[in-house]
Formats: C-alpha cells, sequence, structure tokens
C-alpha cells in the first residue's frame, strides 16, 4: 500500500497541469490577501472581518483542489496509464483509496499553506502599522472550515473524475453544480414548495460553503452542515469507488 | 505457464471473445495472431484483469493475476506504447510504476539502458517517435524482470534494427525459460522468433500448436518440377489426380507428393532437372486458415471503389 501512495503521489507531482491548478489554488488568495491587506485596515480593530475575508477565499481554494482531484483521476485515462496503474497494482480499491488519501494530503496540505501565506504577511503588515487582530473561537472554525471544505471538495472532483472518467465532464459538473445549477434547482424547488428555508438542504452552497459563513437562526447549525455536505460527497464517492472497482479499464 | 480457460467476453451484443482455451508453454515464444477486431487485444485484457471476462479463468502459474503479490516482478506486459503521459519523461514514467511494485530505481536506469533509451531518460514522452514510446513500452514490460511476458504489436513503428532487436529480446527471453505471448501482424518476424501459434478468429479458437503443426494443417504444400519433357509428366501426374499449374520454367503439381512424381518420371524415364516440394508462406497459411473469419476487409484495388468521387 505504501509503494502505491508513494506512487500516486508521484504521478501528482511529476504532472504540470495538476501541480499549476494546486499553485493556483494556494497562490492567488495569498496575493489578493496580502494585497487587501496592504491597502486596507489602515487603522482600527480588524479581527473578525479579516478572518471572514479568508473564509471568504476557501470556496475558490477548494474548488480549484478539486479540479486537482478530477485531474488525478481523469489524467489516467486521458493518457492511457489506467491500464498501467491497474496492471501494476490489480486490486483497484486499493487504488481508490491510494487515490483519496493522496488527494487529501494534497488538499489539506494546499489549504493549510493558503491560510498561512494569507495570515501571516497579513499579521506581518498589520503589526506594522500598529492594526491588531485575535484569533477568537469563531475565527478557528473557519479556519478549520477552510480546511474541511477543501478537503471535501477535493475528494468529490476526484469522484467526480472516476464517475466522468473525462476532465472536460467532471470539471464542467463540479464548478457548474456548486455555482449555477444548486442555486437554480433550490430556487426552483423553493418556488414550487413556496418555502425560502429549502435553500438549507441545498448541498454545496447551503451546506459545504455554509461551514465558513457566520450562522443565522433560519440555517444550519455547522455540525448539520458537515454532516449533510460530507454525506453528499461521501455519495459521490462510494458511486466513484463502484465504478472505477467494476468498469473495464 | 499461462493457461486460459473458456474466455468469453462480451461488449453489448457483440462477442469480442469466444469460449477462447490456449496455454503458453515456459521456455518458449507463443505468437497469437488473428484478424483485425479478431478479439487478440481483448483477451490480453481480459487476462490481465483490466476487462472483467463474462466467463473463463486465466492462471499465470496456477494463479490469477489480482492474485499475484508484486505483479509486475510476475508478468511484464505491454498493450499499447501509448500508455504514458506526454508530460513526463522517460526516466518519471518508468519511477512510478516501479514504485507500485517496490522495484529499485537502480532498476529503473537498468531497462533504460537495454531498451537503449539512456540518453532520452529526461525527455518528455510527448517528444517520443512512435518507436521510441514502444522501446519505453517494452522497457515497462521487462521493468519488474518477470517470468512471463505480453506484448501487443511490440514491434509497431520500430525501425528495421528495432524489429530485430525486439525478436532477439524475446528469443533471449524464452531461452531464459519464460513465458512470452506475442501478438503481431509482422506474420514474417512472427514466423522468424515464434515456437508456437495461437490463432483465433471472431473471438474463437482457429489454431493452437507448434508452428510446424499449424504450417501442416494450413499452409499450401505442392512440388515445383522443371523438366524437357514436362507435358509428357503432366499428363500422367493428372491421370494420378494431382492438377497442373504451369509456369515459364516448368509447372507446379498440385495434391500429389513428390515422392509420387519422382516415381511416375522414374518410371517413364522422363529427365527432371528439378524436383522440389514447396510450402506457402506463414502469411498465405494465416490468410487461408482465417479467410472465414475475416470481419474488416478492405477493397481490391482492382473494384470501382478507387474510382468513387473525390470528397
Amino acid at each position: 500500500m505504501i509503494g502505491v501512495l508513494k506512487s500516486e503521489l508521484f504521478k501528482l507531482r511529476t504532472t504540470r497541469a495538476t501541480k499549476i491548478v494546486a499553485i493556483c489554488a494556494v497562490a492567488l488568495p495569498a496575493v489578493i490577501f496580502g494585497l487587501t491587506s496592504l491597502f486596507a485596515f489602515t487603522n482600527g480593530e480588524v479581527g473578525d472581518s479579516l478572518i471572514s475575508m479568508v473564509g471568504n477565499f476557501a470556496p475558490l481554494t477548494g474548488l480549484l483542489l478539486g479540479v486537482v482531484g478530477v485531474l488525478c483521476s481523469t489524467q489516467e485515462y486521458s493518457q492511457g496509464t489506467i491500464r498501467i496503474t491497474l496492471v501494476a497494482t490489480p486490486n483497484r480499491l486499493k487504488v481508490f483509496v491510494a487515490k483519496l488519501l493522496t488527494t487529501l494530503v494534497v488538499s489539506v496540505a494546499s489549504s493549510m499553506l493558503m491560510l498561512l501565506l494569507c495570515l501571516v504577511p497579513a499579521q506581518l503588515i498589520l503589526s506594522s502599522r500598529n492594526v491588531t487582530f485575535d484569533l477568537i473561537g469563531s475565527d478557528l472554525r473557519i479556519l478549520f472550515s477552510v480546511v474541511i471544505l477543501s478537503a471535501f471538495l477535493s475528494i468529490l472532483g476526484l469522484s467526480l473524475g472516476l464517475v466522468f472518467k473525462s476532465s472536460p465532464g467532471a470539471i464542467s459538473a463540479l464548478l457548474l453544480w456548486p455555482t449555477i445549477l444548486e442555486g437554480m434547482v433550490f430556487g426552483l424547488l423553493s418556488l414550487a414548495f413556496k418555502d425560502s428555508n429549502l435553500f438549507k438542504f441545498a448541498p454545496v452552497q447551503g451546506n459545504g460553503f455554509r461551514l465558513i459563513a457566520q450562522y443565522t437562526d433560519e440555517s444550519n447549525t455547522w455540525l448539520v452542515s458537515l454532516t449533510y455536505f460530507s454525506a453528499f460527497v461521501a455519495v459521490f464517492a462510494v458511486l466513484g469507488a463502484v465504478l472505477f472497482t467494476r468498469r473495464d479499464a | 505457464m499461462i493457461v486460459v480457460e473458456n474466455l468469453t467476453k462480451t461488449y453489448g451484443s457483440k462477442k469480442a471473445v469466444d469460449n477462447l482455451s490456449f496455454s503458453v508453454a515456459p521456455g518458449r515464444v507463443t505468437g497469437f495472431l488473428g484478424p483485425n477486431g479478431s478479439g487478440k487485444s481483448t483477451t490480453m485484457r481480459c487476462m490481465l484483469g483490466l476487462d472483467k471476462p463474462d466467463t473463463g479463468i486465466t492462471t499465470f502459474d496456477g494463479r490469477k493475476y489480482v492474485d499475484i503479490e508484486s505483479p509486475l516482478t510476475f508478468v511484464g506486459s505491454l498493450l499499447d506504447a501509448g500508455d504514458a503521459h506526454k508530460g513526463r519523461t522517460a526516466r518519471n514514467h518508468l519511477r512510478w510504476i516501479a514504485m507500485t511494485n517496490g522495484i529499485s530505481a537502480s532498476r529503473v536506469d537498468a531497462v533504460l539502458q537495454m531498451v537503449g533509451m539512456e540518453d532520452a531518460a529526461r525527455t518528455r514522452v510527448g517528444k517520443f517517435s512512435l518507436g521510441m514510446r514502444q522501446r519505453l513500452g517494452l522497457a515497462v514490460a521487462l521493468l519488474g524482470d518477470p517470468k512471463v511476458v505480453i506484448l501487443d504489436e511490440p514491434a509497431n513503428g520500430l525501425d528495421p534494427e528495432g524489429i530485430r532487436w525486439t525478436r532477439e529480446v524475446m528469443r533471449h527471453l524464452a531461452d531464459e525459460g519464460r513465458s512470452v505471448l506475442v501478438s503481431s501482424h509482422q506474420l514474417v518476424e512472427l514466423s522468424l522468433v515464434a515456437d508456437d501459434l495461437v490463432v483465433i478468429g471472431q473471438g474463437k479458437l482457429i489454431s493452437s500448436g507448434p508452428i510446424a503443426q499449424f504450417m501442416t494443417q494450413h499452409a499450401k504444400t505442392w512440388v515445383r518440377v522443371v523438366s524437357p519433357q514436362f507435358d509428357a509428366l503432366a499428363e500422367l501426374v493428372i491421370a494420378q489426380g494431382g492438377t497442373v499449374e504451369r509456369t515459364s520454367e516448368g509447372g507446379d503439381f498440385h495434391a500429389v507428393s513428390a515422392v509420387t512424381v519422382g516415381d511416375i518420371a522414374a518410371a517413364n524415364k522422363i529427365v527432371l532437372h528439378e524436383l522440389s516440394p514447396q510450402t506457402g508462406s506463414l502469411e498465405q497459411a494465416f490468410l487461408d486458415a482465417t479467410d472465414a473469419s475475416v470481419e474488416y476487409r478492405g477493397q481490391s484495388t482492382t473494384t470501382n471503389v478507387w474510382d468513387a468521387p473525390q470528397p
């Protein structure tokens, strides 16, 4: 298993597309956040707004790391290496678990690096101006949620890649569902059932992205959102695993 | 030893492989022949567990492929030279494969040298010619120093030196006691290296056994005769049930043996300048054996298809 894990990580490291997308997932928020810190918060307390801003980048980072997950599986099919992968490791479940763990490690490490690259320069810039911010309990929850969201979205990407077997299909599904389709579907359902609260059942926007938001009385609690979103991702992960282990390569 | 038993694979309503059974003995090169679409590649994929057969089983020294620990060290395969990420270097391509089966990095360098690609080790696969990719594919097959080697069209895209080298590699592997199964359309090449043949058509077994046995069963034989009294001899041979085909220097007798023709000539004091038994080529024998099961056939150049309107 260790060999398969090392191999999967090596495959990700030696593929230009995955490296570029992972770097974008980390660097884009860090650059924007650095510039914001440089030109904003010139005075006063900024604690809540600063962490909330980091949280706002979580969907971007998460979706980009989801694309890394997609590429982790679809590139094998587009380049034909899936045949060698499965000849080298005929136990397909082992390959699936190795891909899952690799994607998870990459997404957790990348999202933590993103947080580090956002917060450390910001702290330095702000402290040089005598602007202070302290981490409070809800801030820690948001930071933790950024990592959780990235991890789940990357698993979702990997699973969609295994279902679709092609990058365009899987990336379209990964990006279009949470950004456009989910809003439309739940918007129509809300109209049909005359219940605006239905949106809290939207798996990604209503729960996944909500992990990093402030909570109101009408929305699910953090734990409910996490459970609902992780169940949604788990369904696709199981579907991806079943198709991967049963389909002809 | 590879044993394939009752393998059947269906795609939709099409039976790609139909109750196929054969074996590949150690120490021998076994050629795997069949027309396009006959199910050779599907059979190989089923053997390696890439496609799931409807029925049947393949064993390697009595074990199923999926049950072999570090399978690359037991079975090496080349199914498609294009199975490599175009953005990775040749060395990195071999390294990730080696990692899965605990094969050392020094072995990676050794096989790169073996296939003559040490200078291209750090070149991206996307820049390789088909021949170089084929060599890289062979390096993958040899990576684990396997006891069994399965190669699908290994000489595709290789230059004459590369084809000869591939032939020598296969012979060398078999001489070391390994089982080698190789599919190829280059029948002349295959006839130079194969000990046994497995011939299939439309997924079904047509012939399996030593190449000499296949030739005896399917190759045409005739007797070539050059004689100043050919016409007289021809009349006598036809009377014995033979048929005659005239050539510029003499003729070919079919349906009679060289012994019979020689005896007739001796009994009738007919002078012979040449009396030689002839055997058709492996290519002709293959075409004759698989004629009934050819699925995709090109149009003859003598038909009107070549006069079809231009786009």
